[in-house]
């Protein structure tokens, strides 16, 4: 199986090297046609303005949110989420595909840059929140919290998609990379919190 | 267990600014335009280093007033440049919550020696470099990124893709070596030994390598993502040019699609005047910014 990962903008090389180490194979996607060659999507950190903005030139929001609602596993951290989220305060909706509603810079700016432990799934772990966005709350109960800080909801999964607000991708530990190849390979939520 | 500001964290941001397009602006509506044409951060100055240079005197860190307007009126990250060694103005820039410092020769340097301890600092730095040497004694004094000096205000690129090509020669050179002439490599470039072995180690520089100074069509910015830089800043070559809001969407599409001339070729269509350039052997050694830093 080939894993897309969208590279418009951000940290698409750090998400290549974890599919590497599961040696799963990857394709940097940019323009729609790439999104034809792939069996799973990751939509990494960066800005979520920025990335939008880009996607504009050749229309790629448009197939990839047709893909991800035929059912392409679907993995997001940090911008990506905002990417995904159906609700966004201090910010533009983009391809609302997760029901939760979500707030943009929520710890601050980024001196308020953080590292923490994070229980996601059954596993704790320290991760990155680097201007992190917040997940304010999820609007229904297809919506499943797979992972939390402190109080803080980090992570969840609707049907095929997972979103992070935090960086795995930037800690490859061995719990993140078994869940993701199983995720990957299963095309639905894979644990249990 | 909760701890702001490590050093993960800073770099941590940088990575996130990979395949983007740094801009700098003056003003809050210059800041708008960015955002909305695909900016990833902006750079808040007083002046552009175009006008900087055509000014002449001592030029300092911005007014904390145009900087905070900048920084309220857009919600990606803000830098704001420091003169080198003045580690007081980005303190200042620290306590007002900029996302980024740039420890910048752009600005007249502050001391003749040193430059900023920046492990000192909550906010993350980026500095410029000419080469591995310089770049690598950056790092070892905490900085997060950095980029080429090339030659800033000039429109020109030949000084971005000379540091650009030099710091990939000298990576490759530490790559090729056996370990028993790490030592005398790190003499040669006057780099710091433990430096070198993380990059021996990882195969690159441990931090994002961003191009600056003197880019200003799309073609710039994707030539130099091809050269195998992480991102562009562009500082004269929007505000100067007939029509920033295309020019900036122009150059920001080329940073993504900088593999893909027929991409390259559709957004360089139509755009107006790009800024003058200056070539780079009418100016004098003491006009050379690049020459600026220790």
């Amino acid at each position: 199986m080939k894993v897309g990962i969208l590279s418009l903008q951000g940290s698409f090389l750090d998400h290549q090297k974890s599919l590497d180490l599961i040696s799963l194979e990857s394709l940097l996607v940019k323009t729609p046609e790439d999104l034809d060659k792939v069996d799973g999507i990751i939509l990494p950190g960066g800005e979520s303005t920025a990335m939008s903005k880009i996607s504009s030139y050749n229309n790629l929001y448009k197939k990839l949110d047709t893909r991800i609602k035929q059912g392409l596993p679907t993995l997001s951290t940090c911008a990506g989420t905002i990417i995904l989220a159906k609700s966004v305060i201090d910010g533009d909706t983009h391809i609302p595909n997760i029901d939760i509603e979500i707030q943009r810079n929520a710890y601050g700016r980024q001196n308020e840059s953080f590292e923490a432990d994070v229980k996601f799934l059954n596993n704790n772990d320290i991760y990155c929140f680097i201007r992190a966005p917040k997940i304010i709350r999820t609007l229904n109960n297809d919506v499943k919290v797979i992972a939390t800080h402190i109080e803080d909801i980090v992570g969840v999964s609707q049907d095929n998609i997972v979103s992070l607000t935090y960086h795995p991708e930037l800690t490859n530990d061995n719990y993140y990379l078994e869940w993701l190849l199983a995720f990957m390979k299963e095309g639905k939520y894979v644990g249990s919190f | 267990m909760k701890i702001e500001s490590t050093f993960k964290v800073k770099k941590g941001l940088a990575e996130m600014l990979k395949g983007g397009v740094i801009m700098d602006v003056v003003n809050a509506e210059q800041a708008v335009i960015a955002e909305k044409s695909g900016a990833v951060a902006v750079m808040a100055l007083e002046r552009i280093p175009a006008d900087i240079r055509a000014d002449g005197g001592v030029a300092r860190m911005s007014s904390v007033g145009v900087i905070q307007e900048v920084m309220d009126a857009v919600s990606i990250p803000v830098m704001a440049k420091a003169r080198i060694g003045h580690f007081v103005e980005a303190q200042i820039l620290e306590s007002i919550g900029i996302d980024f410092i740039d420890e910048s020769e752009v600005l007249t340097p502050a001391d003749d020696i040193n430059h900023i301890n920046k492990n000192n600092f909550k906010s993350p730095f980026v500095c410029g470099a000419t080469g591995l040497g310089e770049a690598s004694r950056r790092i070892a004094e905490g900085a997060a990124m950095i980029r080429t000096k090339g030659e800033a205000g000039t429109g020109n690129v030949i000084e971005a893709v000379k540091h650009m090509r030099t710091i990939t020669n000298e990576i490759n050179e530490v790559l090729s070596c056996d370990t028993n002439q790490l030592v005398a490599l790190s003499k040669k470039f006057r780099a710091p030994l433990n430096v070198l072995e993380e990059i021996k180690e990882l195969g690159k520089l441990p931090v994002v390598n961003f191009a600056a100074g003197g880019i200003a069509t799309p073609a710039d910015a994707a030539l130099m993502m091809q050269l195998g830089c992480d991102g562009v800043f562009v500082g004269s070559g929007i505000f100067k040019s007939g029509d920033p809001a295309e020019r900036a969407e122009a150059i920001v599409v080329a940073t993504t699609n900088y593999n893909d001339p027929k991409v390259l070729a559709d957004v360089s269509k139509d755009l107006g005047e790009p800024m003058v350039g200056i070539n780079i052997d009418t100016l004098t050694e003491e006009e050379k910014l690049a020459k600026r830093g220790w």
